[in-house]
Protein backbone atom coordinates (compact mmCIF):
# COMPACT_ATOMS: atom_id res chain seq x y z
CA UNK A 1 0.00 0.00 0.00
CA UNK A 2 2.69 2.41 0.72
CA UNK A 3 4.25 1.54 -2.42
CA UNK A 4 1.55 2.15 -4.99
CA UNK A 5 0.87 5.71 -2.99
CA UNK A 6 4.58 6.63 -3.34
CA UNK A 7 4.00 5.40 -7.22
CA UNK A 8 1.09 7.63 -7.33
CA UNK A 9 3.01 10.83 -5.72
CA UNK A 10 5.88 10.83 -8.29
CA UNK A 11 4.92 12.79 -10.25
CA UNK A 12 4.08 15.31 -7.66
CA UNK A 13 8.07 14.71 -6.44
CA UNK A 14 9.32 14.94 -9.60
CA UNK A 15 7.70 17.87 -10.63
CA UNK A 16 10.70 20.55 -10.45
CA UNK A 17 12.94 17.89 -12.20
CA UNK A 18 10.32 18.39 -15.04
CA UNK A 19 10.28 21.90 -15.79
CA UNK A 20 14.17 21.93 -17.19
CA UNK A 21 13.53 24.59 -19.40
CA UNK A 22 12.39 27.01 -16.52
CA UNK A 23 15.10 29.17 -15.41
CA UNK A 24 15.29 29.01 -10.97
CA UNK A 25 14.96 33.16 -11.40
CA UNK A 26 11.47 33.30 -12.36
CA UNK A 27 8.61 31.90 -10.28
CA UNK A 28 6.61 28.50 -11.38
CA UNK A 29 4.12 28.92 -13.68
CA UNK A 30 0.48 28.00 -12.11
CA UNK A 31 1.85 28.60 -8.63
CA UNK A 32 0.29 31.54 -6.53
CA UNK A 33 3.53 33.65 -5.43
CA UNK A 34 2.74 35.29 -2.09
CA UNK A 35 2.59 38.89 -1.36
CA UNK A 36 6.60 39.24 -0.90
CA UNK A 37 8.21 37.67 -4.10
CA UNK A 38 7.14 39.62 -6.98
CA UNK A 39 9.91 42.12 -6.43
CA UNK A 40 12.20 39.44 -5.59
CA UNK A 41 13.23 37.50 -9.15
CA UNK A 42 15.63 39.37 -11.50
CA UNK A 43 13.29 41.71 -13.16
CA UNK A 44 13.60 45.25 -13.75
CA UNK A 45 10.36 46.38 -11.87
CA UNK A 46 8.90 50.27 -12.72
CA UNK A 47 6.29 51.82 -10.65
CA UNK A 48 5.10 55.23 -11.48
CA UNK A 49 4.24 57.31 -8.45
CA UNK A 50 1.17 59.88 -8.75
CA UNK A 51 3.63 62.95 -8.96
CA UNK A 52 4.82 61.32 -11.82
CA UNK A 53 8.01 60.34 -10.64
CA UNK A 54 8.99 56.94 -12.44
CA UNK A 55 11.19 54.14 -9.50
CA UNK A 56 12.70 51.19 -11.22
CA UNK A 57 14.89 48.83 -9.66
CA UNK A 58 16.27 45.18 -10.32
CA UNK A 59 17.53 43.07 -7.29
CA UNK A 60 20.58 41.24 -8.95
CA UNK A 61 21.70 40.12 -5.98
CA UNK A 62 25.01 41.83 -6.28
CA UNK A 63 26.91 42.60 -2.99
CA UNK A 64 27.61 46.81 -4.34
CA UNK A 65 24.30 48.10 -4.72
CA UNK A 66 24.15 51.19 -7.37
CA UNK A 67 21.21 54.07 -7.30
CA UNK A 68 20.81 57.12 -9.70
CA UNK A 69 18.77 59.87 -9.30
CA UNK A 70 18.42 61.01 -13.03
CA UNK A 71 16.17 64.28 -13.81
CA UNK A 72 15.48 65.81 -17.20
CA UNK A 73 17.39 68.87 -16.78
CA UNK A 74 19.87 68.72 -18.97
CA UNK A 75 22.04 71.78 -20.55
CA UNK A 76 19.47 72.02 -23.34
CA UNK A 77 16.92 73.69 -20.57
CA UNK A 78 19.33 76.12 -20.06
CA UNK A 79 18.11 79.68 -20.54
CA UNK A 80 19.92 82.51 -22.97
CA UNK A 81 20.24 83.83 -19.40
CA UNK A 82 21.65 81.20 -17.34
CA UNK A 83 24.12 79.66 -19.78
CA UNK A 84 26.63 77.25 -18.17
CA UNK A 85 24.34 76.67 -14.70
CA UNK A 86 24.14 72.68 -15.70
CA UNK A 87 27.99 72.51 -15.91
CA UNK A 88 27.96 74.05 -12.29
CA UNK A 89 25.62 72.15 -10.91
CA UNK A 90 27.75 69.25 -12.55
CA UNK A 91 30.27 70.68 -10.23
CA UNK A 92 27.76 71.75 -7.10
CA UNK A 93 27.26 68.41 -6.39
CA UNK A 94 30.00 67.85 -3.16
CA UNK A 95 28.73 71.48 -1.83
CA UNK A 96 26.64 72.11 1.75
CA UNK A 97 23.40 70.51 1.43
CA UNK A 98 20.62 71.48 4.36
CA UNK A 99 21.38 68.06 5.80
CA UNK A 100 24.68 67.64 5.40
CA UNK A 101 28.26 70.08 4.88
CA UNK A 102 30.37 69.68 1.66
CA UNK A 103 33.05 68.37 4.30
CA UNK A 104 30.51 65.52 6.07
CA UNK A 105 29.61 64.62 2.31
CA UNK A 106 32.53 64.17 1.29
CA UNK A 107 34.10 61.76 4.45
CA UNK A 108 31.12 60.35 4.91
CA UNK A 109 30.45 58.86 1.38
CA UNK A 110 34.60 57.83 1.85
CA UNK A 111 33.83 56.43 5.43
CA UNK A 112 31.52 53.54 4.15
CA UNK A 113 33.48 52.96 0.60
CA UNK A 114 31.01 54.49 -1.60
CA UNK A 115 31.34 57.15 -4.03
CA UNK A 116 29.00 59.89 -5.66
CA UNK A 117 29.24 60.89 -9.06
CA UNK A 118 27.27 63.06 -11.24
CA UNK A 119 27.37 63.40 -15.26
CA UNK A 120 24.77 65.31 -17.37
CA UNK A 121 23.85 65.17 -21.44
CA UNK A 122 22.03 67.42 -23.03
CA UNK A 123 18.88 66.16 -21.98
CA UNK A 124 19.10 64.43 -18.55
CA UNK A 125 21.48 64.95 -15.13
CA UNK A 126 22.01 61.95 -13.52
CA UNK A 127 23.34 61.39 -9.65
CA UNK A 128 24.83 58.08 -8.71
CA UNK A 129 26.13 56.84 -5.65
CA UNK A 130 27.12 53.15 -5.26
CA UNK A 131 28.01 51.28 -2.17
CA UNK A 132 28.01 48.17 -0.22
CA UNK A 133 24.54 46.53 -0.03
CA UNK A 134 25.03 47.48 3.71
CA UNK A 135 25.88 50.69 4.11
CA UNK A 136 23.28 51.92 1.39
CA UNK A 137 21.23 53.60 3.69
CA UNK A 138 23.46 56.17 4.64
CA UNK A 139 24.71 57.14 1.01
CA UNK A 140 20.99 57.35 0.20
CA UNK A 141 20.81 60.12 2.76
CA UNK A 142 23.72 62.14 0.97
CA UNK A 143 22.01 61.48 -2.52
CA UNK A 144 18.61 62.79 -1.27
CA UNK A 145 20.45 65.84 0.69
CA UNK A 146 21.99 67.07 -2.59
CA UNK A 147 19.55 66.51 -5.54
CA UNK A 148 16.62 67.74 -3.63
CA UNK A 149 17.77 70.43 -0.48
CA UNK A 150 21.49 71.60 -1.90
CA UNK A 151 21.84 75.33 -0.53
CA UNK A 152 24.37 76.52 -3.42
CA UNK A 153 26.08 79.06 -0.46
CA UNK A 154 27.56 81.93 -2.29
CA UNK A 155 31.23 81.64 -1.39
CA UNK A 156 30.83 77.88 -2.68
CA UNK A 157 29.83 78.55 -5.59
CA UNK A 158 32.25 81.06 -6.31
CA UNK A 159 35.11 79.04 -5.78
CA UNK A 160 33.85 76.27 -8.59
CA UNK A 161 35.16 78.68 -10.96
CA UNK A 162 38.58 77.63 -10.80
CA UNK A 163 37.00 73.60 -11.37
CA UNK A 164 35.42 74.96 -14.78
CA UNK A 165 38.31 76.57 -16.00
CA UNK A 166 39.98 73.46 -15.24
CA UNK A 167 36.96 71.38 -17.00
CA UNK A 168 37.25 73.64 -19.93
CA UNK A 169 41.30 72.94 -20.38
CA UNK A 170 41.36 69.67 -20.32
CA UNK A 171 37.89 69.44 -22.47
CA UNK A 172 40.22 71.59 -25.16
CA UNK A 173 42.90 68.87 -24.68
CA UNK A 174 40.39 66.40 -27.30
CA UNK A 175 39.23 68.08 -30.30
CA UNK A 176 36.62 65.47 -30.61
CA UNK A 177 34.81 67.09 -28.35
CA UNK A 178 34.97 71.14 -29.57
CA UNK A 179 34.05 69.46 -32.53
CA UNK A 180 30.86 67.53 -31.69
CA UNK A 181 29.97 71.10 -29.32
CA UNK A 182 30.43 72.89 -32.24
CA UNK A 183 28.37 70.36 -34.49
CA UNK A 184 24.85 70.62 -31.67
CA UNK A 185 25.99 74.59 -32.19
CA UNK A 186 25.42 74.71 -35.85
CA UNK A 187 22.74 72.05 -36.19
CA UNK A 188 20.04 73.72 -34.03
CA UNK A 189 18.54 76.97 -32.98
CA UNK A 190 17.81 76.37 -29.93
CA UNK A 191 17.69 73.94 -26.60
CA UNK A 192 20.24 71.02 -27.81
CA UNK A 193 22.62 73.96 -29.13
CA UNK A 194 23.53 74.67 -25.49
CA UNK A 195 26.61 73.33 -25.06
CA UNK A 196 27.60 71.32 -22.14
CA UNK A 197 30.38 73.79 -21.05
CA UNK A 198 29.88 76.78 -19.30
CA UNK A 199 30.45 79.31 -22.29
CA UNK A 200 33.58 81.66 -21.44
CA UNK A 201 32.00 84.81 -21.37
CA UNK A 202 29.87 82.95 -18.63
CA UNK A 203 32.70 82.02 -16.11
CA UNK A 204 31.71 83.21 -12.98
CA UNK A 205 28.89 85.15 -13.94
CA UNK A 206 26.76 82.15 -12.57
CA UNK A 207 25.15 83.68 -9.15
CA UNK A 208 23.81 80.55 -6.76
CA UNK A 209 20.34 82.50 -7.23
CA UNK A 210 20.33 81.29 -10.72
CA UNK A 211 21.46 77.94 -9.77
CA UNK A 212 18.44 77.82 -7.03
CA UNK A 213 16.09 78.87 -9.96
CA UNK A 214 17.39 76.44 -12.25
CA UNK A 215 16.84 73.72 -9.70
CA UNK A 216 13.64 74.67 -8.42
CA UNK A 217 12.12 75.34 -12.14
CA UNK A 218 13.64 71.98 -13.51
CA UNK A 219 13.94 69.07 -10.80
CA UNK A 220 10.28 68.26 -10.15
CA UNK A 221 9.30 65.47 -9.35
CA UNK A 222 7.44 64.64 -12.62
CA UNK A 223 10.63 64.93 -14.15
CA UNK A 224 12.98 62.39 -12.06
CA UNK A 225 13.45 58.63 -11.88
CA UNK A 226 15.04 56.97 -8.87
CA UNK A 227 16.84 54.08 -10.69
CA UNK A 228 18.02 51.20 -7.89
CA UNK A 229 20.24 48.18 -8.81
CA UNK A 230 20.85 45.57 -5.59
CA UNK A 231 18.17 47.29 -3.45
CA UNK A 232 14.50 46.31 -2.57
CA UNK A 233 11.71 47.97 -4.92
CA UNK A 234 9.55 48.84 -1.84
CA UNK A 235 12.37 50.22 0.23
CA UNK A 236 13.48 52.65 -3.14
CA UNK A 237 9.39 53.65 -3.19
CA UNK A 238 8.89 54.29 0.37
CA UNK A 239 12.07 56.49 -0.53
CA UNK A 240 10.45 58.28 -3.43
CA UNK A 241 7.17 59.15 -1.73
CA UNK A 242 8.53 60.69 1.45
CA UNK A 243 11.74 62.48 0.15
CA UNK A 244 12.07 62.90 -3.88
CA UNK A 245 8.29 64.87 -3.41
CA UNK A 246 9.29 68.03 -2.60
CA UNK A 247 8.92 70.13 -5.83
CA UNK A 248 5.70 68.58 -7.99
CA UNK A 249 4.55 69.32 -10.91
CA UNK A 250 6.47 69.47 -14.59
CA UNK A 251 8.03 72.64 -14.19
CA UNK A 252 8.96 75.03 -16.87
CA UNK A 253 8.73 72.99 -20.55
CA UNK A 254 11.11 72.87 -22.59
CA UNK A 255 11.31 74.51 -26.28
CA UNK A 256 11.16 71.87 -29.24
CA UNK A 257 14.48 71.45 -30.49
CA UNK A 258 14.45 73.15 -34.06
CA UNK A 259 17.02 71.84 -36.49
CA UNK A 260 18.90 74.45 -39.02
CA UNK A 261 21.21 73.00 -40.19
CA UNK A 262 24.50 75.00 -40.61
CA UNK A 263 28.70 75.21 -40.62
CA UNK A 264 31.03 76.00 -37.91
CA UNK A 265 34.73 75.84 -38.85
CA UNK A 266 37.48 76.15 -36.49
CA UNK A 267 41.09 76.95 -37.91
CA UNK A 268 43.54 75.72 -35.13
CA UNK A 269 46.13 74.86 -36.92
CA UNK A 270 48.41 71.34 -36.39
CA UNK A 271 48.51 68.92 -39.02
CA UNK A 272 45.49 67.49 -38.77
CA UNK A 273 41.73 68.23 -39.26
CA UNK A 274 38.89 66.83 -37.85
CA UNK A 275 35.24 67.24 -39.31
CA UNK A 276 31.99 65.93 -39.16
CA UNK A 277 29.47 66.09 -41.64
CA UNK A 278 25.99 65.24 -40.20
CA UNK A 279 22.18 65.78 -41.44
CA UNK A 280 18.97 65.15 -38.90
CA UNK A 281 18.63 61.59 -37.83
CA UNK A 282 16.14 60.05 -36.02
CA UNK A 283 14.55 61.17 -32.13
CA UNK A 284 15.14 58.06 -29.40
CA UNK A 285 12.08 56.95 -29.99
CA UNK A 286 11.07 57.58 -33.05
CA UNK A 287 10.64 54.26 -35.78
CA UNK A 288 13.37 55.05 -37.72
CA UNK A 289 15.88 55.06 -34.50
CA UNK A 290 17.12 51.18 -35.00
CA UNK A 291 17.17 51.64 -38.80
CA UNK A 292 19.94 54.15 -38.06
CA UNK A 293 21.59 52.53 -35.75
CA UNK A 294 22.10 49.80 -37.99
CA UNK A 295 22.94 52.08 -40.96
CA UNK A 296 25.76 53.69 -38.32
CA UNK A 297 27.51 50.03 -37.41
CA UNK A 298 27.09 48.94 -41.62
CA UNK A 299 29.17 52.15 -42.29
CA UNK A 300 31.61 51.82 -39.94
CA UNK A 301 31.67 52.44 -35.57
CA UNK A 302 34.77 52.21 -34.65
CA UNK A 303 37.45 49.68 -34.87
CA UNK A 304 36.42 45.72 -33.16
CA UNK A 305 40.13 45.08 -33.34
CA UNK A 306 42.86 46.82 -32.05
CA UNK A 307 45.15 47.62 -35.02
CA UNK A 308 43.56 46.13 -37.21
CA UNK A 309 42.73 46.87 -40.86
CA UNK A 310 38.72 47.74 -39.40
CA UNK A 311 37.67 45.50 -42.78
CA UNK A 312 34.31 45.33 -41.46
CA UNK A 313 33.30 49.64 -41.94
CA UNK A 314 32.45 50.51 -45.62
CA UNK A 315 33.76 54.04 -44.59
CA UNK A 316 37.28 52.41 -44.00
CA UNK A 317 37.56 50.55 -47.04
CA UNK A 318 36.36 53.68 -48.97
CA UNK A 319 38.51 56.18 -47.78
CA UNK A 320 41.64 54.22 -48.27
CA UNK A 321 41.34 54.09 -51.75
CA UNK A 322 41.20 57.84 -52.17
CA UNK A 323 44.36 58.50 -49.34
CA UNK A 324 47.34 56.28 -48.23
CA UNK A 325 48.05 58.69 -45.71
CA UNK A 326 46.45 57.66 -41.78
CA UNK A 327 42.81 58.77 -41.14
CA UNK A 328 39.95 57.17 -38.85
CA UNK A 329 36.38 57.38 -40.09
CA UNK A 330 33.10 56.75 -37.90
CA UNK A 331 29.93 57.25 -38.31
CA UNK A 332 28.31 59.12 -36.01
CA UNK A 333 24.75 58.90 -34.49
CA UNK A 334 22.94 60.64 -31.78
CA UNK A 335 19.44 60.52 -30.67
CA UNK A 336 17.51 62.85 -28.17
CA UNK A 337 13.82 63.00 -27.28
CA UNK A 338 12.60 65.09 -30.01
CA UNK A 339 15.63 65.10 -32.53
CA UNK A 340 18.49 63.05 -33.73
CA UNK A 341 21.54 63.78 -35.57
CA UNK A 342 23.48 61.41 -37.91
CA UNK A 343 26.44 62.26 -40.02
CA UNK A 344 30.09 61.07 -40.45
CA UNK A 345 32.44 61.71 -38.75
CA UNK A 346 36.69 61.88 -40.37
CA UNK A 347 39.83 62.86 -38.39
CA UNK A 348 42.62 62.80 -41.70
CA UNK A 349 45.82 65.08 -42.52
CA UNK A 350 44.89 68.30 -43.70
CA UNK A 351 46.27 67.98 -47.50
CA UNK A 352 43.45 65.10 -47.62
CA UNK A 353 40.58 66.47 -46.01
CA UNK A 354 38.47 67.00 -49.31
CA UNK A 355 39.09 63.25 -50.50
CA UNK A 356 38.73 61.89 -47.68
CA UNK A 357 35.25 63.90 -46.33
CA UNK A 358 34.04 63.65 -50.09
CA UNK A 359 34.59 59.50 -50.19
CA UNK A 360 33.29 59.38 -46.86
CA UNK A 361 29.62 60.82 -48.00
CA UNK A 362 29.82 59.36 -51.56
CA UNK A 363 29.81 55.78 -49.44
CA UNK A 364 26.35 56.45 -47.36
CA UNK A 365 25.39 57.59 -50.74
CA UNK A 366 26.12 54.28 -52.26
CA UNK A 367 24.10 52.71 -49.64
CA UNK A 368 21.25 55.23 -50.02
CA UNK A 369 20.97 54.13 -53.89
CA UNK A 370 20.53 50.49 -52.28
CA UNK A 371 23.56 48.70 -52.63
CA UNK A 372 23.05 46.79 -49.05
CA UNK A 373 24.66 43.28 -49.00
CA UNK A 374 22.59 40.83 -47.01
CA UNK A 375 25.81 39.92 -45.29
CA UNK A 376 26.40 43.36 -44.67
CA UNK A 377 22.96 43.99 -42.72
CA UNK A 378 23.49 41.05 -40.77
CA UNK A 379 27.04 41.91 -39.34
CA UNK A 380 25.64 45.34 -38.57
CA UNK A 381 22.68 44.19 -37.00
CA UNK A 382 25.06 41.60 -35.25
CA UNK A 383 27.65 44.16 -33.73
CA UNK A 384 24.67 46.26 -32.81
CA UNK A 385 22.87 43.65 -30.56
CA UNK A 386 26.33 42.92 -28.99
CA UNK A 387 27.45 46.06 -28.60
CA UNK A 388 24.26 46.99 -26.85
CA UNK A 389 24.29 43.49 -24.68
CA UNK A 390 27.53 44.04 -23.55
CA UNK A 391 27.10 47.56 -22.82
CA UNK A 392 23.98 46.02 -20.19
CA UNK A 393 26.79 43.97 -18.33
CA UNK A 394 28.23 46.53 -16.41
CA UNK A 395 26.28 48.12 -13.41
CA UNK A 396 27.28 51.74 -14.71
CA UNK A 397 26.15 50.64 -18.62
CA UNK A 398 22.85 48.85 -16.93
CA UNK A 399 21.76 51.84 -14.66
CA UNK A 400 22.62 54.16 -17.33
CA UNK A 401 19.72 51.89 -20.12
CA UNK A 402 17.51 51.69 -17.80
CA UNK A 403 17.35 55.39 -16.20
CA UNK A 404 17.23 56.90 -19.82
CA UNK A 405 14.59 54.56 -21.09
CA UNK A 406 12.67 54.87 -17.75
CA UNK A 407 12.98 58.76 -17.59
CA UNK A 408 12.12 58.72 -21.72
CA UNK A 409 9.24 56.39 -22.25
CA UNK A 410 8.10 55.49 -18.19
CA UNK A 411 9.02 51.38 -18.82
CA UNK A 412 12.05 49.20 -19.66
CA UNK A 413 12.01 47.21 -22.90
CA UNK A 414 13.92 43.61 -22.16
CA UNK A 415 17.31 43.13 -23.70
CA UNK A 416 14.85 40.41 -25.40
CA UNK A 417 12.46 42.85 -27.30
CA UNK A 418 15.53 45.23 -27.76
CA UNK A 419 17.22 42.48 -29.77
CA UNK A 420 13.78 41.77 -31.66
CA UNK A 421 13.50 45.14 -32.79
CA UNK A 422 17.11 45.25 -34.42
CA UNK A 423 16.46 42.26 -35.94
CA UNK A 424 13.10 42.92 -37.49
CA UNK A 425 14.51 46.08 -39.21
CA UNK A 426 15.00 45.36 -43.11
CA UNK A 427 17.40 46.72 -45.74
CA UNK A 428 14.29 48.46 -47.04
CA UNK A 429 14.52 50.31 -44.23
CA UNK A 430 18.55 51.26 -43.57
CA UNK A 431 18.41 52.18 -47.26
CA UNK A 432 15.62 54.91 -46.57
CA UNK A 433 17.19 56.01 -43.51
CA UNK A 434 20.15 56.38 -45.99
CA UNK A 435 18.72 58.19 -48.25
CA UNK A 436 16.77 60.42 -45.71
CA UNK A 437 20.62 61.62 -44.68
CA UNK A 438 21.90 62.37 -48.13
CA UNK A 439 18.32 64.73 -48.95
CA UNK A 440 18.22 66.51 -45.60
CA UNK A 441 20.09 69.95 -45.06
CA UNK A 442 23.45 69.04 -44.21
CA UNK A 443 25.41 70.51 -40.87
CA UNK A 444 29.12 70.22 -40.92
CA UNK A 445 31.86 71.11 -38.36
CA UNK A 446 35.59 71.20 -39.13
CA UNK A 447 38.39 71.97 -36.60
CA UNK A 448 42.63 72.09 -37.91
CA UNK A 449 44.51 73.23 -40.71
CA UNK A 450 41.43 73.88 -42.80
CA UNK A 451 43.26 74.89 -45.79
CA UNK A 452 41.99 72.12 -48.19
CA UNK A 453 38.69 71.44 -46.67
CA UNK A 454 35.37 71.88 -48.53
CA UNK A 455 32.58 74.02 -47.31
CA UNK A 456 29.29 72.41 -46.73
CA UNK A 457 27.92 73.14 -50.12
CA UNK A 458 30.87 71.74 -51.96
CA UNK A 459 30.30 68.26 -50.78
CA UNK B 1 33.14 89.21 24.06
CA UNK B 2 30.24 86.76 25.46
CA UNK B 3 27.30 86.48 22.59
CA UNK B 4 25.19 84.69 25.22
CA UNK B 5 22.06 86.34 25.46
CA UNK B 6 21.04 87.07 29.51
CA UNK B 7 18.62 85.27 31.15
CA UNK B 8 16.72 88.27 31.97
CA UNK B 9 17.85 91.35 30.06
CA UNK B 10 16.59 93.91 33.36
CA UNK B 11 17.20 97.86 32.99
CA UNK B 12 20.04 96.91 35.02
CA UNK B 13 21.75 95.12 32.64
CA UNK B 14 21.12 97.35 29.44
CA UNK B 15 22.22 99.77 31.56
CA UNK B 16 25.23 98.39 31.88
CA UNK B 17 25.63 97.34 28.67
CA UNK B 18 25.11 100.56 27.53
CA UNK B 19 28.22 102.45 29.66
CA UNK B 20 30.90 99.57 28.91
CA UNK B 21 29.95 100.15 24.85
CA UNK B 22 30.38 103.76 25.09
CA UNK B 23 32.96 103.15 27.42
CA UNK B 24 35.26 100.85 24.82
CA UNK B 25 35.31 104.18 22.59
CA UNK B 26 35.61 102.40 19.44
CA UNK B 27 32.05 104.13 18.65
CA UNK B 28 33.70 107.41 18.76
CA UNK B 29 35.35 106.77 15.60
CA UNK B 30 32.39 105.24 13.95
CA UNK B 31 33.31 101.54 14.26
CA UNK B 32 31.05 98.49 15.02
CA UNK B 33 31.64 95.62 17.82
CA UNK B 34 32.89 93.28 14.55
CA UNK B 35 35.01 95.69 12.42
CA UNK B 36 37.34 95.31 16.15
CA UNK B 37 37.59 91.40 15.92
CA UNK B 38 41.38 89.85 16.37
CA UNK B 39 41.65 88.70 12.76
CA UNK B 40 42.61 85.04 13.29
CA UNK B 41 42.06 82.67 10.66
CA UNK B 42 38.10 81.87 11.23
CA UNK B 43 37.53 85.67 11.56
CA UNK B 44 39.02 86.19 8.04
CA UNK B 45 37.24 82.94 6.59
CA UNK B 46 34.17 84.80 7.63
CA UNK B 47 35.15 88.10 6.22
CA UNK B 48 35.98 86.35 2.96
CA UNK B 49 32.31 85.28 3.04
CA UNK B 50 30.36 88.34 3.35
CA UNK B 51 28.12 89.35 0.88
CA UNK B 52 29.89 92.17 -1.16
CA UNK B 53 28.03 95.21 -0.13
CA UNK B 54 28.71 94.32 3.36
CA UNK B 55 32.16 93.45 3.13
CA UNK B 56 32.68 97.26 1.42
CA UNK B 57 31.07 98.87 4.07
CA UNK B 58 33.00 97.17 6.61
CA UNK B 59 36.62 98.38 4.43
CA UNK B 60 34.96 101.88 4.43
CA UNK B 61 34.80 102.06 8.29
CA UNK B 62 37.82 100.95 8.78
CA UNK B 63 39.76 102.86 6.38
CA UNK B 64 37.93 106.14 8.03
CA UNK B 65 38.92 104.90 11.23
CA UNK B 66 42.29 104.55 9.95
CA UNK B 67 42.34 108.16 8.76
CA UNK B 68 40.46 109.25 12.25
CA UNK B 69 42.87 107.72 14.21
CA UNK B 70 46.37 109.12 12.44
CA UNK B 71 45.04 112.64 12.72
CA UNK B 72 44.53 111.86 16.58
CA UNK B 73 40.43 112.66 16.08
CA UNK B 74 37.07 111.72 16.83
CA UNK B 75 34.11 112.10 14.39
CA UNK B 76 31.52 114.57 16.02
CA UNK B 77 29.06 113.08 18.57
CA UNK B 78 26.36 112.80 16.63
CA UNK B 79 28.09 110.20 14.05
CA UNK B 80 29.28 107.94 16.90
CA UNK B 81 27.95 103.99 16.64
CA UNK B 82 24.74 104.19 18.84
CA UNK B 83 24.86 100.99 20.59
CA UNK B 84 21.23 100.32 18.95
CA UNK B 85 22.24 100.52 15.97
CA UNK B 86 25.02 98.52 15.94
CA UNK B 87 24.74 94.95 13.96
CA UNK B 88 26.87 92.06 14.81
CA UNK B 89 27.02 91.20 11.00
CA UNK B 90 30.03 88.83 11.35
CA UNK B 91 28.63 86.84 14.01
CA UNK B 92 26.31 84.34 11.54
CA UNK B 93 29.30 83.80 9.25
CA UNK B 94 31.59 83.23 11.88
CA UNK B 95 29.84 80.93 13.84
CA UNK B 96 29.32 78.58 10.87
CA UNK B 97 33.13 78.98 10.28
CA UNK B 98 33.69 77.76 13.63
CA UNK B 99 30.91 74.83 13.54
CA UNK B 100 32.61 73.76 10.09
CA UNK B 101 35.99 73.89 11.87
CA UNK B 102 34.83 71.74 14.99
CA UNK B 103 33.53 69.22 12.48
CA UNK B 104 36.88 68.51 10.75
CA UNK B 105 38.28 68.44 13.86
CA UNK B 106 35.85 65.55 15.03
CA UNK B 107 36.24 63.62 12.07
CA UNK B 108 39.95 63.98 12.63
CA UNK B 109 39.65 62.40 15.90
CA UNK B 110 38.07 59.25 14.52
Amino acid sequence: MRGIRGISQLSRRFYAATQRDQPLTVPLPGIKVSAGAPHMYQDVHVTKLPSGLVIASLENYSPASRIGVLIRAGSRYETIDNLGVTHLLRLAASLTTKGASAFKICRGVEAVGGSLSVSSSRENMAYTVDCLRDHIDTVMEYLINVTTAPEFRPWEVSDLTARVKLDKELAKQTPQIGVIENLHAAAYKNALSNSLYCPDFMLGQITAEQMHTFVQNNFTSARMALVGLGVDHAVLKQVGEQFLNIRSGAGTVGSKAMYRGGELRHQSGGGLVHAVVASEGASATSAEATAFSILQHVLGAGPHVKRGSNTTSKLSQAISKVTAQPFDVSAFNANYTDSGLFGVYTICQYNAAKDVIKAAVSQVNDIAQGNLGAADLSRAKNQLTAEYLMSIESSEGLMEAIGSQVLAEGTYHSPESVTQKINAVSSADVVNVAKKFMSGKKTMTSSGHLVNTPFVDEI
Amino acid sequence: MASRAPAATSRLLVGFRKWYYNACGFNKIGLMRDDTLHEDSDVKEAVRRLPEQVYNDRMFRLKRALDLSMKQQVLPKDQWTKYEEDAHYLEPYLEEVVRERKEKEEWAKK
